[in-house]
Formats: structure tokens, C-alpha cells, sequence
């Protein structure tokens, strides 16, 4: 963009000053006033790394060592932690929460210092704070929304019916869906989802429609006479408001590489305005006293970045807490 | 060269369906009320409606009297940080009554209300012809019911009118020129178009750079934010969210100072400097089939059908793309410009069939 003439001021606009960088909303100036934030916080967070690479900040959520992340950015490898003051220690995989996307790691360090979490309801244009390890946030926004349920888009396996009929008799397979890897051809009849029996296309995109993206259904097919069992992978329909069906929404709301791999099906989450890339999801989002409000879990779009609200993020720990190690072996 | 349309911030197709009931019935409103600052009358109002007084000069910024936080080259402090916050979240609250979905034809954006009997602002490329059906959503879910005034499409300002009865929640003018790079401002919008659970989404930022056309924000918006306001600290509308870039600290707004140059016409219900937008038509009618999108007619004249296109066809594919829904095909349609040649792939009976279809403008009936 480089049309905004510096003519402006002729035309009775004050003035032409381009605000420096620094002074941005994410500006290393303006970050500088969070630094308190950050001192409250930075050794309640790790960073978490896969064989050398960051994948996610954890929230320190035990005095044992224990911290939360988000799981579907935490693949397999040799996982360690940077912690605040530069160290980096091992960790391990204990547990994960799919519903939420949270998984349960145990850091080997003893002086990691859990999040406080904020006791107060959010409110729609307070700060929201996402500290990492460092002396000022990694970057801050503002709630834009408050917590809601963020659905699954709707999957599909792929496939386009015959309209000739009211079997639900494939007439064509999408590229590159489900469909097509399971090796369904034109001329496939389905007779069964999930061993429940369907005999026209309405009960088949009924029954298909509880599924998202990427679980598997199983289909009884009809072939030549012959039945049999194939296992489908859905894929997700894009939606109006992912928009992935126009030439430019695409592009610009959902930039390749910018939002998190998995950006819905939570139970409750809030909404915030943090320009937050996908792999520093997993850390605690604060106020300006260093409470946490939400655990980032998800980069979403251009404007939208997902925190879960603390009492899904203590019921899912609740979940994921090992239970104490019995008398017995304590004793050995 | 301005790219603009590559950036335009439209919403998601409207996929068929109502959304809400109609809004209850309310009494028939005062006299049109000037857009004013009612809450401080030491800033007069920027503009008013054709019909009345002419526009006044601005009044003098008073950045003096602002919060010392608000006019400060950065904050340095957590207090300065509290005095934004404090401000920030009763500005949502004060003004987010006032932010509207605006649907109009397969387009949804946004808009905000500035006048008690229901006049809105809005982007002109949401707006477009003069006297379409507008469906207005309120961030409760109510729905009211207008039709588009007049728009500029070289500006890209629009004006729309709720004609149901009713005395609207307004938001207040305000005046760029009084406006600093610097200054903290939040938008406010919808994008995505609506949803049911989420309501008006409020992000912050500072402004970037001014200029008459266009200034710049870090407050980031997407499609469906199009005509939806900018405001400053202060609540008031100082700008209606145009287009981006793919650098989410690019976000262009239009100044509502635009408004002021063409204000008669607008309120007159006419297109105001260049000619609306041309837009493609392809001449083909596609509903929603089972797991597809279904050609249902086709305009024999029409360029889908001088492609070879026929009723009955099933699209599988525009330039490549999968499309599962009437919305997709419309949607390639209504963001392509006139004279584009589009890819369309279809299933006819066993057989998958590619036909190169040239857009037409659209004719002028309707």
C-alpha cells in the first residue's frame, strides 16, 4: 500500500506523521508499559520445544512441575523447556484433553511458581496480555467477545450422489477427500453408517453430519453384488465464515501458515484481538494484575485469537491430574 | 494502483434461511434527530442531514481535556495502560448497541446507526444501487428492515435507511481532523457476518497514518467488518472499515469526513462520484442438491449458457476450487469483475465437463 499521499495535509487532514513502528499496539515501545505483567507471570509460563523447536508455551499449573499446553501442537519428539531466566530443562507427556485441546506435561524443575487465576467475569475491551518467558509480553490485545461454544465445521467424506435416484448411490468422488483415499468408486452403494442401516441420501448426510473433521466413519458399501467395510475420514466443509470458497477470504482472513491447525470444537472460548502466532498457543492469557483469564488455545483468523476461560481449563485439568501414587508403592 | 477489491472486506454469502424473527414493533419516531454529541456539548455536531442546516465548521479539538494516557506518544505505565482499559470497555458498551449486520442481496457487512430514526453508515461496496431491500441484525439478535440510500463507490461510502418504525440506538459523529497518528481507537464489526452466539467483535489499535482518502489502523478487520465504524476513545464514529492488506497491521478505514462532500446526494438516495460498481453476471440460477451445488436455469443469452453450460449440470470445480454449496458458486461469481473468465468444471450425467465462461456485466433490470 503505498498510496496514502502525503498531499493529505493540503486537504485539511492535521497531518501526514506515520506512527513508528515501535509505538504499534504490539510495538516493542508500547510492550515496554506491560513489563510488570510480564514479571508477574514469566515464571508461571514455559516454552515448549520438539527436538529444538518451539511448538507452544505452557501455563504452570502445579508446584510439581506441572503445565498445560495445547495438544495438537505438541508433536512427537524429544520434548524439553525453556523456562524464564534461560534455562532449559526436560519434560514429559502425561496426559491429553481432545474435547479442549489440552494436553498435560510434568517439567523437571522445582521452582516454577503456578497461575494465578483471575476469580472476576471478563469484560468485552479489557486487556489481554500474552506473556511468554521474557521481561516484557509477547504481544497484547483486547477481549473482543465473550465466551461461547466454538463449533466444528461441518465434514464430509466427499462423494456427490447420484440425483436419478433416492438410494444414496455415489455418482462422483471429490479429489483429494476421504472418499477417494478409502477407495470408493461411482456406482458404490452406501447401505450402512456405523453399522446403522440407510437407504436413501437424507439419512446418509443425517447421520454424517455428528462427525467432523478428521474422524473416520465406517461405511458398509454395496459393490457388484457384494458388501463391504470401508473406513472414511471426514473432511471439513468450509464454511461461510471460514469462507475457504472465496478467491480472496482465504488469502486474507486465514493466511496459510497463521492459524492453528485445530481452531475449533472447544467447549467455551473467549475471544481476543492478540496477533498470536500458532505456535505460541498453550500459555496463559492475564490481566493486568497477572491473573489469568484463559489459556490461549487457538490462533483462529486475522482478528480472532481463542482463549479457554478458567473453569475449562480446571475441569480439563481435573481430568488429566494424576492421582496420587498409592501408599504401597510410596513405601517401596 | 489501488487494489482495492482484491482487499474489500465482504462477508460470507448469505446461505439461504432466515436468521431471526422480526424485531417487536416500536413506536413511530420524533423528528429526525441531527447526529450530535449529546454527551458533550463542547463538540458540536460534523454534519447534518441534507434537509437542514449546512454542514458546520469542525469544532476545535480539545485533546487538552482527554486523559493524559489517550494523548501520550506511548503509555509507560500500568496506570496509563488502566486509563485505556477503563475507557476502552465503556466505549464497547456505549457503542456496540449501534453496530449492525447489514445483509443486503448475497452480501452481508456492516454498519453503524447515527441517527435516532435509523440512518446508517456503511462501506460503499456494501451498500451499492440505490433502494435494495437491507436486512439489519442487532448485536441481540433483533432484526429490522431498510433499503440502501445512496453510495460512492470512488470513496467507498454508502448510506443506508431502517425504514421500519422505531427510535434506533445511535452512535455519536465525530471528526477526524481531530484525530492524531497515535490516537487509540477501536473497531467494532461482524466479521464473518453474523453469529448467533458471538455478537459485535471489538478490537483495539492506534491509528497508523491519515490521509483524506484512507487512514490506517492496527485494529485488525476482515470480511464481513466492511462498514462497520472505527471510533475513538471518545465513542464517536471517526471512520467505516474499507479494505486490507495481507499485513494484519494494514487496515484501511474511510474517514467519515468522506460523507461530508457527497451527503446530499447520498441521503437523496443516489450514487454519488463514480459509477457503482460493475458486476459479473453469469446468467445461471444454482440451488443447493444434496452434497452439491446444481445449475437449476440458465439465461439462454446469458454467458453460461453461450459456455455450454445446461440446467442440470452439477459444479464440481470454479478455477479449481471444490464447490459443496450454491453460496461457493455465487460467491466466485459476485467477487468476479465483468469480462473474467472463469473455469467452471460440472458433472453432466456420468461425464465431468470443463467450460470457459466469460462474465458479463450485469444487466440493469433489478
Amino acid at each position: 500500500m503505498v498510496w496514502l499521499a502525503p498531499s493529505a495535509v493540503a486537504q485539511g487532514v492535521s497531518e501526514s506523521r506515520v506512527l513508528p513502528s515501535v509505538d504499534y499496539r504490539d510495538g516493542d515501545q508500547t510492550l515496554n508499559a506491560f513489563a510488570p505483567v510480564s514479571a508477574a507471570t514469566r515464571y508461571s509460563i514455559v516454552k515448549l520445544n520438539v527436538d529444538g523447536g518451539t511448538v507452544a508455551l505452557g501455563t504452570v499449573v502445579g508446584t510439581n512441575g506441572l503445565a498445560l499446553t495445547k495438544a495438537s501442537e505438541l508433536k512427537p519428539g524429544r520434548l524439553t523447556c525453556w523456562l524464564a531466566g534461560g534455562r532449559e530443562v526436560p519434560a514429559e507427556r502425561l496426559g491429553v484433553d481432545e474435547d479442549d485441546d489440552l494436553a498435560l506435561v510434568r517439567v523437571q524443575a522445582t521452582d516454577l511458581k503456578p497461575i494465578t487465576w483471575a476469580t472476576e467475569n471478563t469484560v468485552v475491551g479489557q486487556w489481554a496480555v500474552t506473556p511468554g518467558i521474557e521481561e516484557t509480553p509477547f504481544a497484547v490485545g483486547i477481549i473482543s467477545a465473550l465466551p461461547r461454544q466454538i463449533r466444528f465445521p461441518r465434514a464430509l467424506i466427499g462423494v456427490q450422489f447420484d440425483f436419478a435416484t433416492s438410494q444414496p448411490k455415489i455418482a462422483l468422488i471429490l479429489a483429494g477427500m476421504g472418499a477417494e483415499k478409502a477407495g470408493l468408486t461411482a456406482g458404490d452403494l452406501i447401505v450402512a453408517v456405523n453399522n446403522a442401516a440407510v437407504t436413501n441420501r437424507e439419512q446418509v448426510v443425517e447421520r454424517l453430519r455428528e462427525f467432523h473433521d478428521g474422524q473416520t466413519v465406517t461405511l458398509r458399501v454395496e459393490r457388484a453384488a457384494r458388501q463391504f467395510d470401508v473406513a472414511v475420514r471426514m473432511t471439513a466443509l468450509p464454511t461461510d465464515e471460514e469462507a475457504s470458497t472465496s478467491r480472496f477470504s482465504e488469502r486474507f482472513n486465514h493466511p496459510a501458515g497463521e492459524v492453528s491447525r485445530r481452531a475449533n470444537g472447544f467447549t467455551m472460548a473467549l475471544q481476543h484481538d492478540t496477533v498470536l502466532p500458532p505456535w505460541l498457543c498453550g500459555g496463559p492469557l492475564v490481566d493486568l494484575d497477572g491473573k489469568a483469564i484463559g489459556i490461549n488455545i487457538a490462533r483462529a483468523s486475522r482478528v480472532a485469537t481463542f482463549a479457554l476461560p478458567p473453569d475449562v481449563v480446571k475441569r480439563a485439568l481435573a481430568k488429566l491430574e494424576p492421582a496420587p501414587a498409592p501408599a504401597v508403592q510410596a513405601a517401596r | 494502483m489501488r487494489t482495492r477489491v482484491a482487499g474489500w472486506l465482504l462477508a460470507g454469502v448469505l446461505a439461504g434461511g432466515t436468521l431471526m424473527s422480526a424485531a417487536d414493533a416500536q413506536p413511530a419516531p420524533a423528528e429526525p434527530e441531527i447526529p450530535s454529541a449529546t454527551r458533550d456539548t463542547n463538540v458540536p455536531a460534523v454534519f447534518v442531514p441534507a434537509d437542514r442546516t449546512p454542514l458546520p465548521a469542525p469544532a476545535p479539538a480539545r485533546r487538552a481535556e482527554w486523559p493524559q494516557a489517550f494523548t501520550e506518544a506511548v503509555p509507560t505505565s500500568l496506570a496509563d495502560l488502566r486509563q485505556i482499559q477503563q475507557q476502552a470497555e465503556k466505549m464497547a458498551a456505549q457503542v456496540s448497541p449501534a453496530v449492525v449486520v447489514v445483509q443486503i442481496g448475497i452480501i452481508s457487512g456492516s454498519g453503524v446507526i447515527i441517527t435516532t430514526n435509523g440512518i446508517v453508515l456503511t462501506a460503499g461496496h456494501v451498500c451499492g444501487r440505490p433502494n435494495r431491500a437491507v436486512r439489519f441484525i442487532f448485536p441481540d439478535g433483533r432484526v429490522a428492515h431498510g433499503r440502501t440510500l445512496g453510495a460512492d463507490l470512488g470513496s467507498d461510502v454508502g448510506l443506508l435507511q431502517i425504514t421500519d418504525p422505531g427510535v434506533w440506538p445511535h452512535a455519536e459523529m465525530g471528526d477526524l481532523r481531530q484525530a492524531r497518528a497515535g490516537d487509540w481507537v477501536m473497531a467494532l464489526g461482524y466479521p464473518g457476518g453474523f453469529d448467533r452466539q458471538r455478537s459485535v467483535v471489538v478490537r483495539l489499535g492506534r491509528i497508523i497514518q491519515i490521509a483524506p482518502e484512507a487512514f490506517q489502523t492496527d485494529c485488525t478487520i476482515a470480511g464481513g467488518d466492511s462498514g462497520g465504524p472505527l471510533i475513538d476513545l471518545r465513542g464517536r464514529v471517526i471512520g467505516i472499515h474499507s479494505f486490507i492488506s495481507l499485513d494484519p497491521t494494514e487496515n484501511y478505514h474511510v474517514p467519515t469526513t468522506q460523507y461530508h462532500a457527497v451527503w446530499n446526494q447520498l441521503v437523496r438516495g443516489e450514487n454519488a462520484g463514480e459509477a457503482a460498481r460493475p458486476r459479473a453476471y453469469v446468467g445461471a440460477s444454482p440451488v443447493d442438491d444434496a452434497g452439491g451445488c446444481r445449475l437449476a436455469a440458465l439465461d439462454v443469452n446469458g454467458p453460461a449458457s453461450k459456455a455450454g453450460l445446461k440446467a442440470g449440470d452439477m459444479v464440481r470445480k470454479v478455477d479449481g476450487r471444490n464447490i459443496l454449496a450454491a453460496a461457493a458458486f455465487q460467491r466466485w461469481v459476485a467477487e468476479a469483475e465483468p469480462g473474467e473468465t472463469l473455469t467452471v468444471e460440472v458433472q453432466r450425467g456420468g461425464k465431468v465437463l470443463t467450460f470457459s465462461v466469460k462474465l458479463m456485466p450485469r444487466p440493469k433490470s433489478g
